[in-house]
């Protein structure tokens, strides 16, 4: 029992530290890897409330995926990061003002009044062979399928949104389409054979233009 | 029945907005048909239901169509009532305004002349005349079939608001302008007495239902309220309605827009200023029957003014040179005598003589805008004479009508103001004796003037230049059929009415009498038959007084006229300082000019210089405009267009919304 | 738990909704640029069926489904039908517009059916996590919709403002929601809370505490201030006929939210909400109405406008009566009508190539499409509370819920701020037909948007002579 108090109390830590300072880094690449870092603290106190689910979720989706697409994004574009600073400076007392009112009233209410350890029962542990995925997706597709069709159609729309935003077709740029290159037909399509009239080349041309040419006119 | 009432309402309605909106499209036989059919479904149900009512016995209809609001427990709503009273309403207007309809075609044929050439205001003139007319037939239709004093009160204004449009009409004339708004300004003072008045109904009885009023009246009869020192409650609702009454029906001192409103064109001087508007204030009065039955100050009050109306307004009569405005003033006169009956309890007489004179003085207007039309709208009966040869009908229909304004024994005024006159006699309220001396002696100013004014158009020799003597003749048949439609029931219609509703009570219920008011009895206790009646009335004062009149009205200006054609004006001037007075009007109007337009303009600029310009202009609405730019000065710096700005507000309410309901 | 046929026929409109947005998208890849109109025609057809849906499966009773995360009553049926009828009102004002733009594609159609079927979702709620779901996916397809112009900086810039501010609310909103969670210990559907709320009131500060989150959630989605700064500039830089959906149609479903959060769940604060709201409602009306006189550009002055009735609609949920939930909600549904009118005139008004941004492109409107004018001043005069178009009726109906629980003073402030307010709705109707014209030639607009806009514009006149029913039905939903 104490050593789980001491992870936790370890992990918490680290998560918080971790966020304060994807806050306060000048450098967004570190920010970035900070939040690497308050998830994966995360995903442990997740393990710790027998939540190995989600744990793993947020490590393999959050880290594994979003953060290393985010990385890669914050590393191709370059952000200002001065005055960015100087406005965070600027703004640094008024923040402060109001997280710290904001901190007494959570006090208020969220404090050991309401929310000691005493307030509430311990929850009971469940058997070595539960099986949290499956508890998950039993009630996932049966009392929840309702939300669960919406967060689908939001994940759609997330699609459609995304790509409507950012597809653009620039008529300048030059691109290959291999499935039209595939359904090029041999005949017509390759060679376009015309048919025109042949006409006289005017002597000040065919004397420029060189025998060869002279030749084909004739 | 709903249904038919619905339609009565809503054809002139219909009517109207075709014409008002479309009227370019459909062109002027458009509009015309249009109107006029809607005003005929309307007439024909009218006159339907009215015979439903007199042979099938028909009960009363009261009930609500449409709730609108409903604030504090007072509906807001349109409801019909429509019992004997109203029926008798509905079939009087529709049936004048289908015949002013009519008229009009003739007389507002071509209506461009009236106009300045260009003039924007007089595009579609035609079409939009039709349309106020229809509306004002929809507006008086909504006023009488009111089952509540809100519709009422709106039908009140839409009347009002139509005969503001029409008086002024022909909106290049100054005069017109002038007279619309002198109209206007006149009645904003008796509706507000009217809106008072309901007001007080909604207070004390919490309710604009008639029928829950009406029901709840007696319980208030010996209340006291504590304005003015403590008046009764029921008399002072009377009075403030009545004051609402004497603006619309145009009683003294209240009476002075009617003169002016002539400045309109003469099919709504008859249907509007004659026959229907101006009534409504006697309508009201008698639908309010069980109210006013509460309190004898009221009626008193009442009688008087009517009586007094009746009397003095007779008398400018005899003073006017212009056709309309002799026509006028005898309105003016006739209704003093409606309301006399009314201040005598005697409501059926009233509303006899309200459908009567509704006839008759419309009959008279359509033959005075006949003769106009053929004057080349030359108003002056100084520059008349001699017309009975050139428009025949125009002739006999005038007389009929002036026959039947003086009461001559047989024809539909004669029952009707005799049965007045007659009930006030018997009347026994503050004042009624006076009111009778008043009433009598009218009977013979009233033959006077008329007769005046008819020998002067149609006798005598004609005094017009030549060039409109050359063009005289009788107008078109869409001008004479309303006239000739007129003359019938202004000749009979009293002998057959007068059994039925003075002496059968064949209003019942729709008119509440209190026993010991009850002045109309003697006439039902000693009820002959017409002939008996007529017999009856020969033996009394008011005839002889109205033959004396009228003999000395031949004698003057037909016989003494051919000799000496200056008799007219060497009359007047041998009268001095009375026909001075006459002919100012007993100052009126003078005294509002001079004491409320002119004092109102002095008080206005005080109150312009001062309130206005200081408190008002510079303090509030510049210092507001000053505030609402500062304001939004400060909120354009809130809102940057910065995002973190945006975000720091959002995190800013909620921590001072937090802090509000969680810290404290 | 196994899923029944009731529940299927119970969310039959979202299930129409979705096939049809499903439906535009695949077609949409197989037509050719000048055919994108059966886009239109499939998505016209697919909002009347569901319309029809709701017709067919309304009625005076409850149905829940899903394990009671969906709710269907009276409220519900009306709220949809009011969006679904918004949303066809702005696929037929926008379509040349966005033809004109080259934005008439496929997208267009299917962004506009998600935040629909979002909105669906959110109007039949019966939990936080159902309500947040919808809410996410109004958002998101509304985020995409304002910047959907891609070539506009304007836009871009507005969406950008707008997904962040609209995180940050809804954020707050999930923190609210947890808290919740917690303090009912473990529910989160309305019903539960509602019963733990009405246990223990306000002596859990739990409660408040998440309430007074979950209202910023609220008061976000509704632009109440001081959460309201995204929606002058998101209105301004959005494309026209995305601002006609986006200032109608969301109004709706954010009352809905306002009705299940606060009235269903948490009605036993009601006398912590009402005050909170007060305060909302008094900034909003003020703020509303008096910054929207400096405003030269219509786009932004609609937006403080709507500011001001989100303050009266308010005024109307924080009287705490079930008269006062009616007059809200008639108002809400009224607003739609007025907004979706408004802003339908002038995307009507930029399809010759110019843009009706500022008030100045109004001037002399009278002159050049006398009908459209008329609308317009009917419309104005409704939002100004002139009678008797409806516009009076509802402001009056949610003053009357105020001075009926004693909140005189309130209601009277909320009368000047309208009076102050009225100055910028007849400027506009001043502008119309007093003032000269800028472009002389007359403006003619397609057959189907006068027929739309004239239903939309008589509508407004004819509920506001006959109120009644309309009133009767939001009585109805508040039993």
């Amino acid at each position: 029992m104490g050593f789980e108090k001491l992870l936790f109390y370890i992990f918490a830590a680290v998560t918080l530290f971790a966020a304060s300072m994807v806050i306060t880094r000048r450098n967004p690449v570190l920010s970035a890897l900070y939040l690497v870092m308050a998830f994966v603290s995360s995903a442990a106190l997740w393990l710790l409330l027998e939540a190995e689910f989600l744990g793993i979720v947020l490590i393999l989706v959050y880290v594994g995926a979003v953060m290393v697409l985010f990385l890669f994004v914050v590393m191709m574009l370059n952000i200002d990061v001065a005055t960015l600073r100087a406005r965070f400076i600027h703004y640094l007392p008024l923040g402060l003002i109001v997280a710290g009112i904001m901190v007494f009233d959570m006090f208020l209410v969220l404090g050991p009044a309401d929310f000691g350890l005493d307030q509430f029962a311990k929850p009971q542990s469940q058997p070595a062979d539960y099986n949290n995925t499956a508890a998950l997706g039993q009630i996932l597709y049966t009392t929840y399928l309702y939300q669960f069709e919406i967060a689908a159609v939001i994940l759609l729309v997330a699609i459609v949104a995304a790509i409507r935003l950012t597809l653009r077709h620039r008529p300048e740029t030059k691109y290959q389409d291999p499935s039209n290159q595939v359904r090029v037909r041999k005949g017509s399509d390759r060679v376009r054979l015309i048919t025109m009239p042949a006409e006289p080349v005017p002597p000040s041309l065919t004397a420029t233009l060189g025998a060869t040419h002279t030749e084909m006119t004739e | 029945m709903e249904n038919i009432y619905l339609t009565i309402v809503l054809a002139p309605l219909l009517g109207a907005i075709v014409a008002g909106f479309w009227g370019a499209k459909i062109g002027r036989a458009g509009a015309h048909w249009v109107t006029s059919s809607g005003v005929g479904i309307a007439c024909a149900l009218s006159l339907w239901v009215l015979s439903r009512f007199i042979w099938h016995d028909l009960p009363a209809f009261n009930d609500t169509i449409y709730i609108w609001m409903v604030a504090d427990g007072i509906q807001f709503e349109i409801g019909f009532l429509v019992d004997r009273l109203t029926v008798l309403m509905m079939a009087t207007v529709t049936f004048v305004s289908l015949m002013v309809h009519i008229y009009t075609i003739g007389y507002m044929a071509d209506d461009e002349h009236n106009w300045p050439h260009g003039s924007l205001a007089g595009k579609n003139s035609y079409q939009r005349f039709f349309s106020y007319i229809s509306l004002f037939t929809f507006s008086m239709l909504m006023l009488v079939m009111s089952n509540n004093f809100i519709q009422l009160f709106f039908g009140w204004e839409a009347v009002g608001l139509v005969s503001y449009l029409l008086i002024g009409f022909w909106a290049t004339r100054e005069s017109a302008v002038f007279a619309n708004l002198k109209a206007f300004l006149v009645n904003r003072v008796g509706d507000f007495g009217f809106i008072l008045g309901i007001a007080a109904i909604g207070m004390y009885f919490n309710s604009m239902d008639y029928a829950e009023v009406f029901a709840k009246a007696p319980e208030f009869a010996n209340t006291e309220i504590a304005v003015f020192g403590g008046v009764s409650l029921m008399t002072l609702i009377c009075i403030l309605l009545f004051i609402g009454a004497m603006g619309k029906s145009a009683q003294v001192p209240l009476h002075v827009w009617l003169p002016d409103s002539m400045e309109g064109p003469t099919p709504i001087s008859a249907l509007i200023h004659a026959a229907t508007m101006v009534t409504a204030g006697i309508f009201m009065v008698a639908r309010m029957s069980p109210l006013y039955e509460l309190s004898t100050t009221a009626l008193s009050f009442v009688l008087l003014i009517g009586a007094i109306t009746a009397f003095f307004m007779g008398l400018i009569g005899l003073v006017q040179n212009d056709i309309k405005r002799v026509v006028a003033y005898s309105t003016l006169s006739q209704l003093g005598y409606m309301v006399a009956a009314l201040g005598a309890s005697a409501y059926a007489a009233g509303i006899f003589h309200l459908m009567t004179h509704a006839f008759f003085k419309a009959l008279l207007f359509l033959a005075a805008g006949s003769v106009i039309i053929a004057m080349h709208h030359d108003q002056d009966i100084r520059n008349m004479g001699g017309l009975r040869r050139y428009m025949p009908i125009t002739w006999i229909t005038a007389l009929v009508g002036s026959l039947a304004l003086i009461a001559f024994p047989g024809f539909s005024g004669f029952f009707s103001k005799d049965a007045i006159i007659e009930a006030v006699g018997h009347a026994d309220v503050f004042g009624a004796g006076f009111a009778w001396l008043l009433l009598t002696i009218g009977a013979f100013i009233t033959a006077l003037y008329s007769f005046r004014m008819y020998f002067l158009v149609f006798h005598g020799k004609p005094r017009m230049d030549e060039h409109t003597q050359h063009h005289l003749h009788e107008t078109p048949w869409v001008v004479t059929v309303p006239l000739l439609a007129l003359a019938i029931p202004s000749i009979f219609i009293g002998w057959y009415a007068v059994e039925p509703l003075l002496v059968n009570n064949w209003f019942g219920n729709a008119i509440v009498v209190a026993h010991e008011h009850d002045t109309l009895h003697h006439l039902a206790n000693h009820w002959h038959g017409q002939v008996a009646f007529i017999q009856h009335g020969m033996h009394g004062l008011p005839f002889w007084l109205a033959m004396s009149g009228l003999i000395l009205a031949t004698i003057i200006w037909w016989g003494w006229h051919k000799v000496n054609p200056a008799i007219d004006g060497q009359l007047q001037q041998k009268a001095g300082p009375l026909a001075r007075v006459l002919d100012n009007k007993y100052g009126f109007d003078d005294f509002n000019q001079r004491v409320f337009a002119a004092g109102g303009r002095r008080i206005g600029q005080v109150f312009w210089n001062t309130g206005d310009q200081k408190i008002i202009d510079d303090t509030i609405v510049n210092g507001s405009a000053r505030a609402v730019s500062w304001t939004a000065e400060w909120m354009r710096w809130l809102q940057s267009g910065l995002l973190y700005h945006y975000a720091i507000a959002m995190i800013v309410g909620l921590v001072g919304l937090l802090t509000v309901y969680v810290a404290f | 738990m196994p899923v029944e046929a009731n529940s299927m026929i119970a969310i039959l409109p979202e299930i129409v909704i979705l096939t049809v947005a499903c439906a535009v998208l695949v077609i949409d890849l197989y037509l050719p640029d000048e055919r994108k109109d059966i886009n239109h025609i499939v998505t016209i057809i697919g909002l009347a069926t569901a319309l029809g849906a709701i017709s067919l499966i309304g009625s005076d009773k409850v149905t829940y489904a899903f394990d009671n995360s969906f709710i269907r009553d009276p409220l519900s049926d009306l709220l949809k039908g009011v969006i679904l009828i918004v949303t066809l009102f702005t696929f037929v004002y926008s379509r040349d517009y966005m033809q004109q733009r080259q934005l008439w594609i496929g997208e267009y159609h299917v962004l506009i059916l998600f935040a629909v079927l979002g909105m669906l979702i959110m109007v039949s709620a019966n939990n936080f996590l159902t309500l947040y779901l919808g809410l996410e996916l109004l958002a998101l397809c509304l985020y995409a919709l304002v910047a959907f112009d891609r070539d506009s900086k304007a836009g871009a810039e507005a969406a950008m403002k707008y997904f962040v501010l609209g995180a940050l609310g809804s954020g707050m909103l999930l923190y609210g929601i947890s808290m919740l969670y917690g303090a009912s210990g473990g529910f989160f559907g309305f019903a539960q809370i509602a019963d733990i709320a009405a246990a223990q009131g306000t002596d859990n500060q739990l409660l408040v505490f998440g309430l007074v989150f979950v209202l910023i959630g609220v008061a976000f989605k509704f632009g109440a201030v001081p959460f309201h700064m995204w929606l002058p500039d998101v209105y301004q830089g959005a494309p026209m006929p995305i601002v006609l959906f986006l200032s109608s149609a969301p109004k709706v479903a954010a009352f809905a939210m306002a009705v299940r959060i606060l009235i269903e769940g948490l009605g036993g604060l009601q006398t912590d909400w009402g005050e909170i709201l007060i305060i909302l409602s008094v900034l909003s009306f003020v703020l509303g109405n008096v910054v929207a006189i400096a405003q030269t550009n219509i786009k932004r002055m609609l937006a403080y406008s709507t500011i001001s009735h989100v303050g009266f609609i308010f005024l109307g949920l924080l009287a705490g009566t079930a008269a006062g939930y009616t007059a809200a909600m008639f108002y809400t549904v009224v607003y739609a009508l007025m907004a979706a009118g408004a802003f339908g005139i002038l995307v009507l008004l930029s399809t010759q190539g110019i843009e009706a941004e500022q008030l100045d492109d109004l001037k002399g409107l009278s002159e050049r499409n006398g009908w459209l004018a008329a609308m317009m001043a009917l419309i104005m005069f409704s939002m100004a509370g002139v009678p008797p178009a409806v516009g009076f009726m509802a402001k009056l109906l949610v003053l009357e819920a105020a001075v009926s629980v004693g909140l005189v003073w309130l209601a009277v402030l909320a009368v000047i701020f309208s009076i102050v307010g009225a100055f910028y709705y007849l400027r506009v109707i001043k502008l119309m037909y007093f003032d000269k014209p800028q472009l002389e030639q007359p403006l003619v607009i397609d057959g189907t948007a006068t027929i739309a806009i004239s239903i939309n514009g008589l509508a407004i006149l004819f509920l506001g002579l006959f109120p009644a029913s309309l009133l009767q039905v939001c009585g109805v939903a508040f039993g």
